[in-house]
């Protein structure tokens, strides 16, 4: 494949990654952590494309987001298994420690948010949708900014909620990082938080209102997305401070 | 060329499949029906629905939903191929064929060598009139004995099974005869003008 | 498998791996104007259509076609003809 050489100096080759290890968020959900030699960093909120090749040639490629911070030396990708997928069963199902895949990146800037962008932040997920917010989190954990900030993350049930013990964890530590769950379909006995899709009012409630020009990042099925983006624009919110990332059901471009 | 890490137990999903000799080059069998559209889904109403036949920029012939239903129609099981590679085995399509279009009209012969297919939307795909006359085209309105939903380009779609599915244009409204072949939209963009699968004629240029 | 037909819809970052293969400047940051509708917005929030054939990426606010990429084994092809122009941002700091 030839080079490509951006502006930046920062080529959009195709790397090797070597998993290191395979974590089990949900019972659909793993991450993966990557060893890239010759990394040279990457922005939260960032992805990367991967390609696998099989033994008789053939390729398949997708694009997963960057879960883990700048500030880690692993990379890390959360994939969600796919019903009927080709790529996601064989990631979170067959592979093994020591497997390696290409990898390409990190792509992208427009989905970019840094501890320098400052706040507040607000985030919004839907089910997969919480990874590359998860890279903004982890990042603002580490540079242990006082930056205000809220996630409102929607979830079918709560054994859905990836990342859930280290999501409590950080909000349990730190005064200025508020988590909502929200569960759709499932809710354990005397859940008292929201139970239904996301709306106006929970939007106008929880949340931070556009005098304090928000910085707000929504990720997640494309259903999702276009129904908070436009909640947002009605409840004055600057459609330019709103910046989104829609997940597909099978994902890259060829 | 460097050579290319293999992904240790990766399976291209086509390793499991069907019989070789129904299946163009290239393309593995999938059971389900995957949807790709250059544009959002349309939701047309077979009220305001037309098709026309068209000569450069002349009517031939127009008809209207009701009258598009008491043409003569012609069902056919065939296969149906995408470039992207999947192939879907023995579907069943309902509709008008071309050479019934073209009694319709009154013309005993094609006026011109090609046709220009334009749908709802702004797509185009170009189609040899050669490639749809003797059965070999249809304006199909019904998928295994449904109306075509509109994610699959319903009410009507244009439908030349033999030619890489991208040619069976979704949302169809306007056949145009063209003097001199012209490019469609992939067409125009780097994918092979004829699109033969048999002969894995993909890209322009193959 | 999809529930809703809207779920199939990405945005311009999913076609950035393509894109970038065509583009030296950063792309996904870039503003673009639409030529039908006069809006602008950034390239990573178009809404993307046609993957895995290529990427037509469309106006978020009429649904003009502003940029279509395909990537070929004999070449890459690039019409930009709903698009008015691009504005590519300056480089700023951070990694």
């Amino acid at each position: 494949m030839t080079e490509t050489v951006t502006a930046s100096g920062r080529r959009l080759d195709w790397q090797l990654a070597q998993v290191r290890e395979i974590a089990v968020e949900t019972f659909r959900v793993k991450s993966l952590l990557l060893h890239v030699p010759g990394w040279q960093g990457h922005l939260p909120g960032q992805h990367v494309d991967i390609r696998l090749t099989a033994e008789d040639g053939y390729q398949a490629q997708r694009s997963y987001s960057i879960s883990s911070p700048p500030e880690e030396e692993l990379l890390t990708l959360t994939v969600e298994k796919v019903d009927n997928g080709e790529v996601s069963p064989y990631l979170v199902g067959d592979l093994r420690a020591r497997d390696q895949f290409e990898l390409r990146g990190p792509i992208g800037r427009y989905f970019v948010w840094t501890v320098a962008t400052g706040g507040p932040l607000w985030l919004i997920a839907g089910g997969s949708g919480i990874a590359p917010l998860m890279a903004m989190l982890r990042h603002r954990a580490r540079q242990k900014a006082r930056i205000p900030a809220l996630l409102l993350y929607s979830s079918r049930s709560l054994e859905d909620v990836i990342y859930r013990e280290e999501l409590d964890a950080m909000a349990s530590h730190d005064p200025d990082l508020r988590v909502v769950n929200i569960l759709t379909r499932k809710q354990p006995t005397g859940w008292a938080g929201p139970r239904r899709r996301i709306d106006k009012g929970l939007l106008a409630d929880a949340c931070f209102p556009p005098s304090q020009s928000p910085k707000i990042f929504v990720c997640g099925p494309a259903s999702l997305v276009e129904a908070v983006s436009s909640l947002l624009v009605e409840l004055e919110h600057d459609p330019l401070a709103i910046k989104t990332e829609r997940f597909g059901p099978s994902g890259a471009v060829s | 060329m460097a050579e290319t890490p293999i992904s240790r137990g990766f399976k291209s999903r086509r390793a499991e499949q069907t019989p070789k000799d129904r299946l163009p080059p290239g393309q593995y069998v999938t059971t389900d029906f995957p949807v790709l559209s250059a544009g959002p889904t349309l939701q047309i109403k077979v009220e305001n629905w037309t098709l026309a036949l068209q000569l450069g920029g002349s009517l031939l012939r127009q008809w209207s939903w009701a009258e598009f239903e008491t043409l003569p129609q012609t069902t056919v099981k065939t296969d149906i191929h995408c470039v992207t590679k999947w192939s879907k085995l023995d579907t069943t399509w309902q509709g008008v064929t071309f050479d019934d279009l073209l009694k319709a009209a009154g013309l005993t012969n094609p006026p011109e060598a090609y046709i220009m297919a334009h749908s709802d939307g702004g797509y185009t795909t170009n189609v040899p009139v050669a490639d749809l006359v003797g059965g070999k085209g249809m304006v199909t309105t019904r998928y295994e004995g449904l109306p075509i939903l509109p994610s699959h380009g319903g009410p009507a779609r244009l439908f030349v099974p033999h030619l890489y599915f991208w040619k069976s244009a979704k949302w169809v409204r306007r056949l145009r005869f063209m003097e001199k072949d012209e490019r469609g939209f992939w067409e125009s963009l780097g994918y092979h003008n004829y699109g033969n699968p048999w002969k894995e004629q993909r890209y322009d240029g193959d | 498998m999809t529930e809703n037909d809207s779920d199939l819809v990405l945005d311009g970052n999913a076609a950035a791996g393509l894109l970038q293969e065509i583009f030296a400047l950063e792309i996904t940051t870039a503003q673009i104007q639409c030529d039908t509708c006069d809006s602008v917005g950034a390239v990573g929030s178009l809404r993307l259509y046609a993957a895995p054939m290529g990427a037509v990426l469309r106006c978020q606010h009429c649904d003009a076609r502003l940029m279509t990429a395909v990537r070929t084994p004999h070449g890459r092809w690039l019409q930009m003809t709903g698009a008015r122009r691009l504005r590519f941002q300056r480089r700023t700091g951070t990694a």
